[in-house]
């Protein structure tokens, strides 16, 4: 081995060593939870704070509550959440579940909500929650949060009147290439229960529109029903730019208004 | 220049003996070691010193001739430097030539003969001069960068090799074919090996175009001027070739450009072809240094840039289509150990492809209509390549070691001209890699005095994968399985028979087997348009491999003055890869494919050759072809097969002048492909040229006047896309000065 070679093997591994000595392996056990803030509120010395991975918007979101005395984290006994829309002449709730203890964090308690309006002038979002502690104190309070417009959950309707809430679950960030396709149904038996609808079909129909009367489709699997509302099936998209997915729901062979979600597919 | 190359030597390499001694040398076959008689020994290219005796020897003074060639008829020519203790000089045999021709394309007229091709025109480009070989077909989109065909095969179903190395275009649409990147004043020699049969070295069994470059020359210095016009394209050219030498002739380089320019063309009847002008410039350098020990290393650099080249027959143009080729190759001295080493060559290149549509009518086409599609294409490749000889219980084979990789990456962006709608883009190669291996032996057996056989074999290791996750979800999504990496061991062989009947007549035949595995394109490629049939086709990373089986019977007769050949060869595919109809997604805007193993398909035809010396200084060739190509699935042609086709050649030649009639002709192809492709039915056409040459000041200016398609006929090939015509009447002058 010559003089270049040595000096040379020398310098790799020196980088290697530097670059393993740079990793930081201690501060984040758990990578995958990328959380934002949401918002926090203190009641009766207990700080309750909701986290989510992303902004707040209508359709699907992913909420985190971790409830805190002081600087220790706590594990209440139950935890219960409700949604409310206050509309000043009436108020009405979402579709969502209650918290549970997470299984990827277990200080955290966590639900999936969808929220089928924006906040605004029409409205505001707030959260009533109500925990019971491991010394049996029952606390509740409320936390508003701010809910942004998407164009991820449309509705229908059929002849009697009766809503339905067609949420684009995922892909989140559609992107060139093959994605799961997933969406959740619900409907509305009242102002405060929308519970999920697992027995309809769907019929979706992806499309770009390329301008000059021309466009095409995309490979796709028919999303089918999996329980809880959900629908998965994949799309794979050739090519990034402006799609749109048209969705029919069939509700007891009936088939309702279609809808159209309309999105951008990034390239990667 | 010369100064500082000599300079140069001597600093690194220090002053050489001054050689000044008579020597006799032996010139042998490698194979038999029998001496070989009337070998011409040659000075450089062209003048010959001597030539071998009856026992095979010749004398030389080293101090006047260091470096010589030596030629002899069934031989490969052998460039060497001689030293002091030379006695033997080996050459291989080239016995079979009709499987591995040498046609010499820029050779000066004391160098033809039967064997060779006639340069044709001095100034005539490779697209032209590959377009006239028999078994040899382009296919066209437009003026420039012809796409050439070997038997009615071309991109993934032929080797096109520079230097043996692997430059894989950057053009997911196919307008940089790898002979846009080399100039004919760089070409020494083209090997075309139509039936593949040279496995040991191609390593696939395929059809191979070996573009061999010229090197830097140890005993000349020259420097020749050449510049060419052409009405009414106005095409015009200058081009320079260099070389020098040291003293000692142990340092050389050679290095040449050219540039050339060409507004549109126009076809018969004075119709202006649209979209068809380009702009080309292309510089090259050759070094090489020869140790005392006859070892020598060469480094090789290409740079090719060409703009503005215009694409009648496809929806864009290219902008910009640049490639940097360069190598380093070691030549080891002769040697007859057990194991011996020839060469050890490793290269580098990159292809890079821009092409957009911002000067067309975007909003009134048919296909991708009301939006501009710039894209972008490049490759870069790696290889090393070894081989030798060695012998094995007596037995003398020479062996070869092939290895490659390449990265591919290629995109388009589609910008609508409504406002409202937003960009998109498509990844057509997204970090594509290739990666190769191949080992190959050649083995050469008398079987009898006047009988002789070759075997080959080659073992190939070849994978595709594509490290973009999007990129590979999108077949995970198409086909539900996750690509991942493919692999497959490949392998190919041939066994070539040559019987030399008598002085005058040669039978040979030859059988070869060959898998392919599918390219990046045919695995990895993504939306790519194919303008044969309108459809969109993606990859299929799970196809099968595609066997063929290959045979070739020739027979030739020649004497000095006259030579015929005649070729019959059959192919047949298994697993034959082409595009199905896609299942969904499809509309009458856009209409997918899918590449997949689609059964079987043969190719089947023949090639004449006859070149006859007729006295009074006349000289005629005659070159036909016919291919018969199959889908034998879906029962009709193949697409883009050339008919029957040739041209017929008579040179008079006196003094100092030259005069060169020359008619090519097509017959009418009406086997077309109507399910797989699109293309419809072609005319025959028969083509009449004309060229005058002279010699002036010695020999040292040539002038060259040609007169093209001089009936002015309007017509097109069968393998031009989109029936785009072919150039009308043109005249062409080229002067060229030597000193």
């Amino acid at each position: 081995m010559n003089i270049q070679t040595l000096f040379g093997r020398i310098m790799a591994v020196a980088v290697l060593l530097f670059v393993a000595a740079s990793c930081n392996t201690t501060d984040n056990n758990d990578p995958e939870m990328d959380l934002i803030p949401v918002n926090s509120v203190t009641v009766d010395g207990y700080t309750i704070s909701l986290e989510s991975p992303k902004e707040l918007e209508i359709g699907a979101n992913y909420l985190y509550w971790k409830i805190k005395q002081g600087d220790n984290t706590i594990t209440p006994q139950s935890f219960t959440i409700s949604p409310i829309m206050d509309m000043t002449t009436m108020s009405h709730s979402t579709p969502f579940d209650q918290p549970e203890t997470d299984l990827v964090d277990d200080s955290y308690l966590s639900n999936l909500a969808v929220f089928i309006m924006p906040s605004g002038d029409m409205g505001s979002w707030t959260i009533n929650f109500e925990f019971t502690t491991q010394n049996d104190a029952v606390i509740s309070g409320e936390m508003p949060v701010n809910v942004k417009s998407s164009w991820k959950i449309m509705n229908t309707q059929d002849d009697t009147g009766k809503k339905y809430f067609i949420t684009w679950y995922e892909p989140q960030r559609p992107m060139s290439g093959n994605n799961d396709l997933t969406f959740l149904i619900h409907t509305r038996e009242s102002m405060m229960n929308f519970p999920a609808v697992s027995d309809a079909e769907l019929v979706v129909f992806p499309y770009m529109d390329m301008g000059g009367g021309t466009g095409h489709s995309t490979p796709f699997t028919p999303p089918v029903a999996t329980g809880n509302g959900f629908y998965e099936g994949d799309i794979n998209y050739s090519m990034s730019g402006l799609w749109t997915t048209t969705v029919e729901l069939v509700v007891a062979n009936d088939t309702l208004p279609e809808v159209v979600f309309e999105y951008s597919v990034i390239a990667k | 220049m010369k100064h500082f190359i000599l300079l140069v030597s001597l600093l690194l390499f220090g002053a050489e003996t001054t050689l000044a001694q008579q020597i006799s040398i032996k010139v042998a076959d490698r194979t038999t070691k029998e001496p070989i008689v009337q070998a011409h020994i040659k000075d450089g290219e062209n003048s010959v010193i001597t030539v071998t005796d009856m026992n095979g020897y010749f004398s030389i003074e080293l101090s006047k001739h260091s470096h010589i060639t030596i030629t002899a008829v069934g031989y490969a020519s052998k460039n060497i430097h001689l030293q002091p203790d030379t006695e033997v000089i080996f050459l291989n045999p080239e016995i079979f030539r009709d499987q591995t021709e040498l046609l010499v394309v820029a050779n000066d007229e004391v160098d033809q003969n039967v064997h060779a091709y006639h340069n044709r025109k001095a100034s005539q480009g490779m697209d032209e001069f590959l377009d006239n070989i028999d078994g040899v077909s382009t296919t066209k989109r437009g003026a420039f960068g012809w796409e050439p065909a070997v038997r009615g095969q071309s991109d993934q179903r032929m080797n096109l090799v520079i230097d043996g190395m692997q430059v894989f275009k950057a053009c997911v649409d196919k307008m940089d074919p790898i002979t846009s990147y080399v100039e004919s004043n760089n070409l020494s020699k083209l090997q075309i090996d139509k039936s593949g049969s040279g496995v040991a070295q191609n390593g696939t069994g395929i059809s191979t175009v070996n573009l061999v470059t010229q090197k830097a020359d140890q005993s000349t210095t020259s420097f020749d001027l050449n510049t060419s016009y052409r009405m009414p394209d106005q095409y015009r050219t200058f081009s320079f070739i260099g070389n020098t030498a040291d003293r000692s002739g142990r340092n050389a380089v050679r290095f040449s450009g050219s540039y050339k320019k060409a507004d549109d063309f126009k076809a018969g009847n004075d119709q202006t072809i649209e979209n068809t002008q380009y702009e080309k410039l292309n510089l090259s350098i050759n070094y090489r240094h020869t140790f005392p020990a006859q070892h020598s290393i060469e480094a090789s650099y290409i740079t090719d840039k060409a703009y503005d080249i215009g694409y009648p027959a496809l929806l864009m143009d290219a902008t910009k289509a640049l490639a940097d080729i360069g190598q380093i190759k070691f030549n080891f001295a002769p040697s007859e150990r057990g194991f011996s080493l020839n060469t050890a060559q490793i290269y580098a290149n990159s292809i890079r492809h821009s092409m957009d549509d911002y000067g067309r009518d975007v909003a009134n086409r048919t296909v991708m209509r009301g939006m501009y599609m710039p894209m972008y294409g490049t490759t870069t490749t790696y290889g090393a390549k070894l081989n030798g000889a060695a012998t094995l219980f007596d037995h003398r084979f020479d062996w070869f070691i092939d290895s490659f990789t390449s990265d591919a990456f290629g995109d388009m962006l589609m910008e609508s001209l409504d406002p409202n709608i937003q960009d998109m883009l498509i990844y057509n190669l997204d970090e594509v890699k290739t990666n190769n291996v191949s080992f190959g032996l050649r083995h050469r057996v008398d079987l009898f005095d006047n009988v002789l056989l070759k075997v080959e074999e080659s073992i190939r290791y070849k994978n595709l994968r594509t490290d973009s996750e999007s990129h590979a979800s999108f077949f995970e999504g198409l086909y539900g399985e996750a690509p991942g990496t493919r692999s497959k061991f490949l392998l190919s062989g041939s066994g070539s028979l040559l019987w030399m009947i008598d002085n005058n007549w040669s039978l040979s035949g030859s059988l070869v087997y060959s898998e392919r595995m599918g390219n990046h394109m045919e695995l990895f490629g993504h939306y790519i348009y194919n303008y044969t049939d309108g459809y969109f086709y993606d990859g299929n990373p799970w196809l099968k491999t595609e066997r063929s089986v290959n045979s070739d019977i020739n027979a030739t007769w020649e004497t000095a003055r006259h030579s015929f050949s005649f070729t019959l060869f059959h192919k047949q595919y298994f697993n034959y890869i082409d595009g199905i109809l896609a299942n969904d997604a499809g509309n009458n805007d856009f209409r997918f494919k899918q590449y997949a193993n689609v059964g079987d398909a043969v190719i089947t035809g023949g090639e004449f050759r006859s070149i006859n010396d007729l006295g009074m200084m006349i000289t005629l060739e005659n070159r036909i072809s016919y291919l018969y190509a199959q889908n034998q699935t879906l029962d009709e042609p193949l697409p883009l097969i050339p008919p029957l086709k040739g041209n017929t050649t008579l040179h008079f030649h006196r003094g100092k002048n030259m005069l060169m009639a020359d008619l090519e002709w097509a017959a009418e192809q009406n086997r077309i492909a109507e399910t797989s492709s699109i293309e419809d039915q072609t005319d025959a056409y028969g083509i009449l040229n004309l060229t005058y040459e002279r010699r002036w000041m010695d020999g040292n200016l040539t002038s060259i006047l040609s007169l093209n398609n001089i009936l002015d006929h309007y017509y097109h090939t069968h393998t031009s896309i989109g029936n785009i015509p072919e150039a009308g009447r043109n005249l062409m002058i080229s002067l060229s000065y030597q000193f």
